[in-house]
């Protein structure tokens, strides 16, 4: 039953001292928190310099925690968000948003699902009406429901089906390294799932995820906090808080033998490998060494793996990957995630060797960690890439509804600088040391399946 | 100082329509109202041109994120190779960063990380942009990065003939996308024979490429005289000029040949029907459009709210059609592709293949309803809106205003322009949206370009005679 207010100092820019080469500044943003006795949390960070506002609602539901048996179900869900409410009927919320000079969307992850508006500040008190409004109800409506499974399975076709590689990086990566079902499944979900989803279903994820107290919502841009925890109020004020289903231990072990597979790909005209070792628990000692682990492997042009293996050995074609990958970053996951890398390679070589070319850059960061200027380098484009990631009010205030809800704490955003400062060559070297073993990773090498034409060559 | 210019709108606009479009929902009655309107900021350009003919734009102001952004642009792209070269452009803007007089490759990226800066190049058909961007702390170092990578490459042949091998992979890795495969055949049918339909790199024509070729490509285009430097972001001007003169002002004229101008396209072609098999397809990619306009083309901003109003966003007649109401797609969007010297219209959406024929009559069903009947007054008034607010967003990136600004002047636009562009689209009428689509949305004039499994074709046939390639 308590309001509370937290609020931060206003922006600080903090400009560290400057050689001829400046350290990248750490930015500092104002935060505001306010919590309303239904539990929802609203994070407000002020920023006038554009006429606009940023909004982000996370609920603190995804992927993992759909039921056995429903998977691809959060995401339908997502998707039956925009389908209307008894009182705001599908398409009105389009409608006014749009009509009011926004932008809207939605999309899911492991651990939450956002639901995000970009709007010139006039639209504010709709966006916040609307919000409320869905919060509370649904339209269940059948026909609906028919709809969206046949546009989420048209989404499927588009984005994994139809093709080449078929995301088989994120999917099939996820089905081999973990062994519980909730990390194990495919997200997007089957066809027969997906179709078995009922109304029922519908309702009650809305009841048991989608109420206030599992919710935040960030709002970033020419606003003043206390107007809007005002309206906040007003709208929000009025829904109770509805009990959260408790969830089921979904922690994964280390270290339990390395799985490989092959597979082939009838859309594909270039091989690919994908590779993935368990990473850290959030909030792990080793979850920021990890994240400059991954900008050292991948970040850049200056990266070891694309010196070693585009330009040095010039086996891979494209490189990608990072903790987390694809669906978010390094900060955004509270269950298990994995260390992904994801190697377009060359047709006269093979897994194996590029595989291997990895390991080798890996042992020589394990074996001798990284100098001093490299590390300072490393720090100065982490600190430059945060901010820049930060700069659109709708990515900021994303980043602070986030905070809140998978941290519990939205000054995270403020603190996640000083955990990268804070990284040593040694913690490094022990990183790459701990989690970049053998026995900790699966790899998917997946190639161009052979034409009709290879088939009778061989067949010959 | 405020660097800020701004307009006052006018009149505060209400959704409370009540006129009778026939899409208009009727709003909940609790429905809080838009509040105010606020003035829509205008950047204000500082404009300069050094004593070698470069022009400078600088949009920097003392508040935001403290970051700095570079885009050098300029003229001649992808358009301007020489067919039997395409992808030569690519090579060239690419290997930019891979080595200069006085750097190797891995110095610039080693360099880059320290400075915490991100630099790239790529080539788009009427030009080529180098943008580069970081911690205004670092603003010197990594402009003189840029100036370097811009003014002294060397193209060295290890670097060519190592990108040359990557870009054939990264071509057939591109090539099984079913997207990409319609929107090259999509470009041949539209433009023909012209450059922006034939400029497609092959096998063939990136193994053609030697590094002296990129060599004398960059000598042709990277010239003081045919480039302009935009600078946004958190600075000061007068230390952002000054900066700008120490590292650009003594860039020599260039001397020799300059590139031929590209020609403009034709408006009108003989519609054509393309149908490419691809099989195991689950989709059919289907895009369905015509020519239309340039760049710089009075039209343009009557046809971007006709193609909000069709096919923009997610209140679109597309979208609302062929997913909302049908699901046949994850998404079905309609829009004008303006270049300097040609443009087309493409409506697009990929449906599973059972209803390919089916979705090909709404597309056309909703080019018809929008030259037959007059949209509804509310439907334009969100559309304007909506306009404006993603013009808002574009601007509020310091990096996109530099990138909208080098856009405008590669086009051959005024810079002005970009703060003249809300209230152009504000004063569009009814009328103006309907003489829109009946100059460009009539049916009868789209060609058709279909990428599918072989097994869709038998729903082709009443659109037409469909061939493997536009004529």
């Amino acid at each position: 039953m308590t309001h509370r207010i937290k609020s931060a100092a206003l922006a600080v820019l903090a400009l560290l001292a400057t050689t001829t080469q400046a350290a990248a500044p750490q930015w500092t943003l104002p935060v505001k928190t306010h919590t309303l006795a239904n539990g929802l949390t609203v994070v407000v960070s002020e920023d006038h310099t554009s006429p606009t506002v940023g909004m982000s609602v996370v609920y603190r539901i995804g992927m993992r925690r759909e039921p056995q048996g429903r998977s691809g179900f959060a995401h339908l869900f997502e998707h039956m968000m925009f389908q209307g409410t008894p009182t705001a009927p599908k398409g009105v919320f389009d409608q006014v948003i749009q009509g009011g000079g926004g932008v809207l969307n939605g999309s899911t992850h492991a651990d939450y699902t956002n639901y995000i508006e970009a709007a010139p500040v006039s639209a504010l008190e709709p966006i916040l009406w609307l919000e409320a409004d869905r919060m509370k109800t649904l339209d269940f409506s059948p026909q609906n429901l028919k709809n969206q499974q046949d546009v989420v399975k048209e989404e499927i076709r588009v984005n994994v089906k139809n093709q080449p590689y078929g995301l088989f990086f994120w999917t099939d990566i996820a089905r081999l390294a973990f062994s519980k079902w909730q990390n194990a499944h495919d997200g997007y979900g089957s066809f027969t799932d997906l179709e078995n989803a009922n109304l029922q279903d519908v309702a009650a994820f809305h009841r048991d995820f989608y109420g206030p107290n599992n919710a935040v919502i960030g709002i970033v841009g020419d606003v003043d906090a206390n107007e809007v925890f005002r309206l906040v109020e007003k709208y929000f004020a009025g829904l109770p808080s509805r009990a959260v289903p408790k969830g089921v231990d979904v922690s994964e072990p280390y270290d339990t033998g390395e799985k490989r597979e092959r597979q082939t790909d009838p859309l594909a005209q270039v091989p690919a490998v994908a590779v993935a070792w368990r990473g850290p628990t959030q909030g792990s000692k080793d979850q920021a060494p990890m994240a400059m682990l991954s900008q050292l492997l991948l970040g850049d042009s200056a990266s070891r793996l694309y010196q070693g293996l585009v330009k040095g050995r010039q086996l891979a074609v494209q490189l990608d990957g990072g903790l987390n990958f694809p669906l978010g970053g390094a900060w955004d996951y509270t269950g298990p995630a994995l260390f992904t890398i994801l190697a377009l390679y060359k047709p006269d070589t093979t897994a194996d060797a590029v595989v291997q070319a990895m390991d080798e850059e890996v042992a020589k960061i394990a074996r001798d960690g990284v100098d001093g200027k490299t590390l300072a380098a490393l720090k100065t484009r982490m600190h430059s890439s945060y901010m820049t990631a930060m700069e659109p009010f709708l990515s900021r205030a994303d980043a602070i509804a986030r905070a809140q809800a998978l941290w519990n704490d939205a000054s995270t955003v403020n603190q996640i600088p000083g955990w990268i400062e804070a990284v040593t060559a040694e913690d490094i070297r022990r990183v790459a040391k701990t989690y970049f073993k053998r026995e900790n990773r699966v790899v998917i090498d997946r190639v161009p399946a052979p034409t009709a034409a290879d088939k009778s060559a061989t067949a010959n | 100082m405020n660097r800020i210019a701004t307009i006052i709108i006018g009149t505060l606009l209400t959704l409370l329509a009540t006129d009778s479009g026939a899409k208009t929902l009727p709003l909940p009655k609790d429905l809080p109202p838009y509040g105010a309107d606020k003035p829509i900021p205008v950047p204000r350009i500082d404009k300069h041109t050094l004593a070698n003919g470069m022009t400078v734009w600088i949009v920097v102001d003392a508040e935001g994120v403290p970051k700095v952004n570079y885009v050098l642009a300029v003229r001649g792209g992808k358009a301007s190779d020489p067919r039997t070269q395409n992808g030569l452009s690519d090579i060239m803007a690419g290997a930019l960063e891979e080595g200069t007089r006085t750097r190797s490759a891995i110095q610039i990226a080693q360099e880059l990380q320290a400075l915490g800066a991100g630099l790239g190049a790529a080539a788009g058909r009427e030009g080529t942009t180098v943008t580069a961007g970081g911690p205004t702390s670092n603003a010197a170092g990594i402009l003189a990065l840029l100036a370097d990578v811009v003014r002294n490459p060397i193209f060295p042949e290890a670097e060519i003939e190592l990108a040359k091998t990557n870009a054939q992979q990264g071509m057939l890795a591109a090539k099984a996308d079913p997207g990409y495969q319609a929107g090259v055949a999509f470009d041949r049918a539209v433009y023909g024979d012209h450059v922006y339909g034939t400029g497609e790199p092959t096998a063939e024509t990136i193994a053609s490429i030697t590094p002296q070729m990129a060599r004398e490509l960059h000598a042709r285009r990277f010239r003081p005289e045919r480039a302009l430097l935009v600078v946004s972001g958190r600075a000061d001007a007068g230390q952002t000029l000054k900066l700008v003169k120490k590292y650009f002002g003594d860039w020599p004229r260039g001397s020799g040949p300059v590139e031929a101008d590209v020609p403009a396209a034709a408006r009108e072609v003989t519609p054509a029907r393309v149908f490419i098999a691809r099989e195991g397809s689950v989709q059919s990619a289907i895009r369905v459009g015509r020519p239309a306009f340039n760049a710089a083309d009075p039209i343009q901003a009557k046809a971007d709210v006709a193609e909000t109003i069709l096919g923009g966003g997610f209140g679109s007649r597309l979208f609302d059609n062929l997913r909302e109401q049908k699901g046949y797609t994850y998404g079905a969007y309609a829009g004008f592709g303006a270049l300097r010297n040609g443009g087309s219209l493409v409506a697009a959406a990929d449906v599973r293949n059972e209803v390919t024929g089916p979705a090909i009559g709404e597309i056309n069903r909703e080019f018809q309803r929008m030259v037959d009947e007059p949209v509804s007054a509310d439907e334009l008034a969100r559309s304007q809106r909506y306009i404006a607010g993603v013009y808002l967003f574009r601007n509020q990136m310091r990096g996109s205003v530099a990138g909208s600004l080098a856009n405008l002047w590669l086009e051959g636009r005024a810079p002005e322009e970009l703060g003249e562009y809300v209230n152009k689209v504000r004063a569009v009428s009814v009328a103006d949206v309907q003489d829109v689509a009946r100059k460009y949305f009539r049916p009868q004039d789209q060609s058709i370009v279909v990428v599918g499994d072989p097994s869709v074709a038998e729903q082709l046939k009443p659109y037409g005679s469909f061939g493997s390639s536009a004529k």
